[in-house]
């Protein structure tokens, strides 16, 4: 069970080492909000493997935490680029 | 945000799920990751939430800004009375032991005043800085 973890754990990290491209060479300011969120949800998944390996029950707090974190800061970002076209 | 639908409603659902998941950081803190101020950041966060997807008015009609002040205050009076508690009972400053029948009964009682005063100054001051904010931007406009 955990050598499942492990290596999911391994494709998680490449699959978020390729979004951190995406985020560099992205040009629109949407895109990069997006993977930003994308990135957040593969940083919640790989806390919970993590807390699945080393067997701490208390990481699925964290988890939860940083999902909701993630959520409320994609909400802020967006609204503030809402409010300043609408000033423009 | 008046015609964002999808995002209003999945405010409405989340909202009490974030506070619930506060009342369990913060009562559940003496044996899991957590305490008073993770959960007071986390209750604020819930309701600096609502401020942002239906409007500050909206939001200090909750919760207006000296009501925030008014708690914040109590929970740091809730916290220093339970500390000089200890010392009337013939204890040290936040000394448990004597609040109840039993020493071990007396921690329990004393750890949760504590964490629930830390939990509600925490809380309140997250939202009061939020509004603070809110207060800046408006005079700059």
């Amino acid at each position: 069970m955990s050598e499942i973890s492990i290596l999911a754990i391994f494709i998680l990290s490449i699959a978020l080492i390729i979004s951190i491209f995406r985020f560099i060479t992205a040009n629109e300011i949407y895109t990069k909000i997006l993977v930003v969120n994308l990135i957040g949800t593969k940083i919640v998944l790989l806390i919970l493997l993590v807390g699945t390996v080393s067997i701490e029950k208390d990481f699925t707090d964290i988890a939860l935490v940083y999902a909701l974190i993630n959520f409320i800061s994609t909400i802020v970002i967006l609204k503030y680029y809402e409010d300043k076209e609408a000033t423009k | 945000m008046k015609h964002h639908i999808i995002l209003r409603i999945v405010t409405k659902l989340l909202i009490p799920l974030i506070l619930l998941f506060g009342l369990y950081v913060q009562f559940h803190g003496d044996f899991s990751a957590g305490g008073g101020f993770q959960a007071g950041v986390i209750f604020a966060a819930g309701f600096i939430l609502y401020n942002i997807v239906f409007g500050l008015d909206n939001g200090r009609s909750i919760l207006s800004s000296n009501t925030a002040k008014s708690l914040m205050a109590i929970g740091v009076i809730l916290y220093i009375v339970v500390g000089f508690l200890g010392i009337l009972l013939g204890g040290n400053f936040l000394e448990y032991n004597d609040l109840s029948s039993t020493p071990i009964r007396g921690q329990l009682l004393g750890v949760f005043l504590v964490e629930l005063g830390v939990g509600l100054t925490v809380s309140n001051v997250m939202v009061l800085v939020f509004y603070s904010f809110n207060d800046i931007s408006m005079e700059k406009q």
